[in-house]
């Protein structure tokens, strides 16, 4: 195939109109992402376009449809330029109130903007993108295409500068410049572990492998794991992945790179990479003789079977030689000996993401943002009880204060913060007084926990932490791989004993032997699921033993997710008697005269705390275990 | 105990006796002297467990196995018989039997049969519409192969022509697995091995529509295991994870990879974000 001349592609570049300045009067830039799309994004485009088609208005606005915007929680967002006026959470009957409004008189619809949380009385909007505080404290560079482009449009991409730093690399760059460059960056791997990826692309490239009939000695493979996060970057902008695999796979020396996709039937993904793949094949960005340099690099997809454990790079390679998901011991790195022998280099596909920009401009502008330690910027998903759920990316060294009160718009009405989950499933937990240690490689693990996935998830004082490790501990039973003793039989043990606490039967005991166990775990693990499970245990032990105490001593899970060890109460002296619990009981336990205070039939109690959580007046209390067995049932 | 019980004996004493004993259990008892109304009984009711006499007029008692298992294939059946002698007993079985009850008995031995009868019966039934998997594979074994012959001498492929063939065959029953073994030359044991390490395979077949519910650390703290509470509670699930009418199964995945949208439920291809507790019964009225 004859693919892209370099003045194609530059021609292509210079149509490109950004959909934000387009000819029509109002440009509008709607999200189209899975999120939105559940919200109804496609019948409001159709809304809009039919409502002004009937007034005879119809060439009056654009609508361009694109990818995840980030902001999720907030769907359907949409944008109005000019002012990049942010329309979120509203609803095909809506669209007629903004035709009406904005489209034929300019004037923005109040009530349909975007709600400062800071006001407490919810009363002042922000109207343009840029001041909303989930936007204004990003620095999007990974994602600079996000809400700009259609993802499967490579001429979007290509437009907004895609696939120049592929040009770039392959004919003004020799390999060893390309080393250099990431090298100077001090990119270090998004996958989790944080190795420096110059370095693991500069052992890979210095490397050899086997002499086999399959394959020559210079044979290497470049695999891009599209794990958790890169769900989400390929959701945006699936040609920056694809591009930075092939500037890694110049510097390097591969000729065939693999896209890992864990799970098989996520055809959203395996579609959207199919496509991609052969949209950047026809325009010959990936195949042979790429751009007539004569380098030749081919991508394709390599298909997993489920499993947590196949995120670990010996895991993955293993599972991709059809074998079982074992991980095998390091050394050999897989950049020396990987995939069938040959050395092979695993990056995370954020880490292939990154890689463009540090090409296109230097390293230096790629050291501007983050720390020393941890330049550039880092991808995290934020869930929980915090107002703004979604995909951010900010800079490196950001505290996590800023991100969960600033961008995170702050805890949900009336929920307080307690814990702060940082990597993902196998990651730890930290308390508030943490909150002000900066998201750098560094910072994270002093705090006792890993980067990981870059899972954030905020945790109110409904939690239970110990509740929580037990939840940890019986997902690192079912994903353990099972190879290695300590993991296996380690996690159970903790396991068994976190239930026995949540029932009420530990001993201040178990919780000393949790910890040690947690560090055996930890210490003797092979890979880094093993290494890292054990983190909940003992994060959880260590910022929150408190909580362990009442557990055991007390008998007493305060946040009332122990079922066993709570007793929900209502305290006459706050009870209005408004009923409303009453009648949220699914048991029918609650009794009480309209006005007067109630009462829970702790017979009848299920402990579902659907009373706890509809009460306003917080006279429903959580106590320790059997605290009406030991004590007189107040009149 | 508890279920639903038919007693069919020529011999009037033989069912008296017997609902006496088995009345104090909290069973529910029916109890008859004719084949022949058994075999109307049998049509307009649904019983757990037929306790049948092989000698009899009229129809005799194999005849009644017989019908039983063509009507109601999931219904127990335990034999009573005055002369258990081998070829007797062997036939019984042969069609399909629990047990059998050599006469005379004592109460004692009654209660264990008719209680271990109903045990085994409630195991049955889930399992009536399952089609053979001889059946299954054989219709679909020239597609089996031709996946088998374009991946024989790939190494490492072993991962894709599983997921292939679960694609065609909806799931790796063991002559599936000894197919792709022999077709791939390697050992059977090395393909169990795989099979049984990734959640995405499965032995047994699933429901019409597969739920997928993720328990991952962000789904967790977004209530995934109260979803997972609640699915159990609307839909009644087998130990294996199916609804009796076989439309949906579920199954718990760690991580989809979509946490910025937790809770995350999967249907089919289908993926749900945000999603509540409370909503999942409307989610679900989407696939019947």
């Amino acid at each position: 195939m004859a693919g892209l001349t370099i003045d194609e592609l530059t021609r292509i570049k210079e149509t490109y109109k950004d959909p934000s300045q387009g000819d029509t009067k109002y440009n509008v830039i709607l999200c189209g992402g899975s999120g939105c799309r559940a919200k109804g994004s496609l019948k409001i485009k159709a809304a809009i376009e039919k409502q002004l088609e009937d007034k005879g208005n119809g060439s009056l606005i654009s609508i361009h449809l694109t990818g995840c915007n980030g902001f999720c929680a907030q769907g359907p967002v949409m944008k109005v330029y000019p002012g990049g006026i942010l329309y979120q959470s509203f609803k095909e009957q809506d669209v007629s109130a903004i035709v009406e409004e904005h489209f034929l008189n300019n004037r923005p619809v109040e009530k349909l903007l975007y709600k400062d949380n800071k006001d407490p009385k919810g009363k002042t909007t922000i109207a343009s993108t840029q001041d909303i505080p989930f936007y204004k404290l990003q620095h999007q560079r990974v994602l600079k295409n996000r809400g700009f482009i259609d993802p499967d449009d490579i001429n979007d991409y290509i437009g907004r500068d895609g696939y120049m730093a592929l040009v770039k690399a392959v004919t003004l760059m020799e390999p060893h410049d390309i080393l250099r460059s990431v090298k100077d960056s001090g990119l270090r791997g998004r996958g989790g572990g944080g190795f420096p990826t110059g370095m693991k692309w500069e052992i890979a490239s210095k490397a050899s492998g086997p002499k086999t009939d399959r394959w020559p000695v210079t044979q290497k493979f470049l695999i891009c794991n599209a794990g958790p996060i890169s769900r989400s970057i390929v959701e945006i902008d699936p040609h920056l992945i694809i591009e930075g695999m092939v500037i890694a796979a110049r510097a390097m020396g591969a000729t065939q790179g693999y896209i890992y996709v864990r799970e098989p039937d996520n055809l959203f993904i395996v579609n959207r990479l199919n496509t991609t793949l052969k949209k950047a094949r026809e325009c010959g960005f990936i195949g042979e003789n790429i751009l007539n340099t004569g380098f030749d690099f081919d991508n394709a997809l390599s298909m997993g079977a489920g499993t947590f454990i196949c995120g670990e790079e010996t895991a993955m390679l293993n599972s991709m030689e059809g074998k079982r998901g074992y991980p095998t011991s390091k050394p050999p790195y897989p950049a020396t000996k990987g995939l069938w022998g040959y050395p092979t280099a695993v990056d995370n596909a954020e880490t292939f993401a990154n890689v463009p920009q540090i090409i296109l401009h230097d390293p230096a502008w790629f050291r501007q943002l983050g720390t020393e330690d941890s330049p550039g910027t880092k991808i995290f998903t934020l869930t929980g009880e915090v107002n703004t759920n979604g995909l951010i990316e900010v800079d490196m060294g950001i505290t996590f204060r800023s991100i969960v009160f600033d961008i995170g718009g702050g805890m949900k009405k009336k929920k307080t913060f307690k814990a702060l989950s940082i990597g993902g499933s196998t990651g730890g937990f930290i308390p508030e007084s943490l909150l002000d240690i900066r998201a750098s490689y560094a910072d994270v693990v002093n705090a006792g926990t890993i980067m990981g996935s870059g899972n954030l998830v905020v945790m109110d004082n409904n939690s239970c932490m110990v509740h929580t490790a037990m939840y940890a501990m019986e997902f690192a039973t079912g994903e353990s791989c099972g190879k290695c003793v300590p993991c296996r039989i380690g996690t159970k043990v903790m396991y068994d004993k976190l239930i026995s606490i949540t029932e009420g039967s530990g001993v201040m005991k178990d919780v000393e032997t949790l910890h040690d166990l947690a560090a055996e775990v930890k210490r003797t693990s092979l890979c880094g699921f093993g290494q890292t499970n054990p983190l909940a245990v003992l994060t959880t032990i260590k910022y929150f033993t408190d909580e362990y105490e009442s557990h055991i001593k007390d008998k007493w899970c305060k946040a009332g997710r122990c079922k066993k060890l709570c007793t929900f109460y209502i305290d006459q002296s706050v009870c209005t008697g408004c009923t409303s619990c009453a009648r949220k009981c699914p048991q029918n336990a609650i009794a009480g005269e309209k006005k007067k205070p109630h009462e829970v039939d702790q017979a009848l109690c299920v402990k579902c705390r659907s009373c706890y959580e509809t009460c306003t007046f917080g006279a429903v209390k959580i106590g320790p275990r059997n605290m009406f067995e030991s004590q007189e049932i107040k009149p | 105990m508890e279920g639903k019980i038919l007693i069919v004996d020529d011999d009037r004493i033989i069912v008296e006796s017997c609902k006496r004993v088995l009345q104090s259990s909290g069973v529910d008892i029916t109890v008859t002297t004719s084949s022949v109304v058994a075999v109307d009984l049998i049509a307009n009711n649904e019983y757990d467990v037929v306790i049948t006499d092989i000698m009899m007029p009229e129809i005799d008692g194999f005849e009644l196995i017989k019908k039983i298992k063509e009507v109601r294939p999931a219904t127990g059946i335990v034999v009573i018989t005055g002369y258990p002698n081998q070829q007797n007993i062997q036939d019984a079985l042969q069609l399909g039997i629990i047990d059998y009850l050599p006469k005379p008995f004592t109460p004692n031995v009654l209660t264990d049969i008719v209680s271990k009868a109903l045990d085994v019966a409630k195991k049955l039934k889930p399992f009536i519409p399952e089609p053979s998997v001889e059946i299954e594979s054989k219709a679909k074994s020239e597609e089996l192969k031709s996946i088998i012959d374009k991946y024989k001498n790939t190494p490492g492929s072993l991962i894709t022509v599983l997921a292939q063939a679960q694609g065609v065959i909806g799931y790796l029953p063991p002559s599936v697995q000894r197919l792709i073994a022999k077709g791939l030359r390697v050992p059977v044991s090395e393909v169990h091995s795989v099979v049984s390490f990734y959640p995405y395979f499965t032995m047994k077949i699933r429901g019409k529509h597969n739920i997928k519910v993720c328990v991952g650390a962000a789904c967790y703290a977004k209530r995934s295991n109260e979803i997972l509470n609640r699915l159990k509670e609307t839909l009644e699930f087998n130990d294996d994870h199916v609804t009796q009418d076989r439309l949906f199964s579920y199954e718990e995945v760690r991580c989809l990879g979509a946490c910025g949208y937790a809770a995350v439920v999967e249907i089919d291809n289908d993926t749900h974000g945000a999603v509540e507790p409370e909503g999942v019964s409307t989610l679900l009225k989407q696939y019947n």
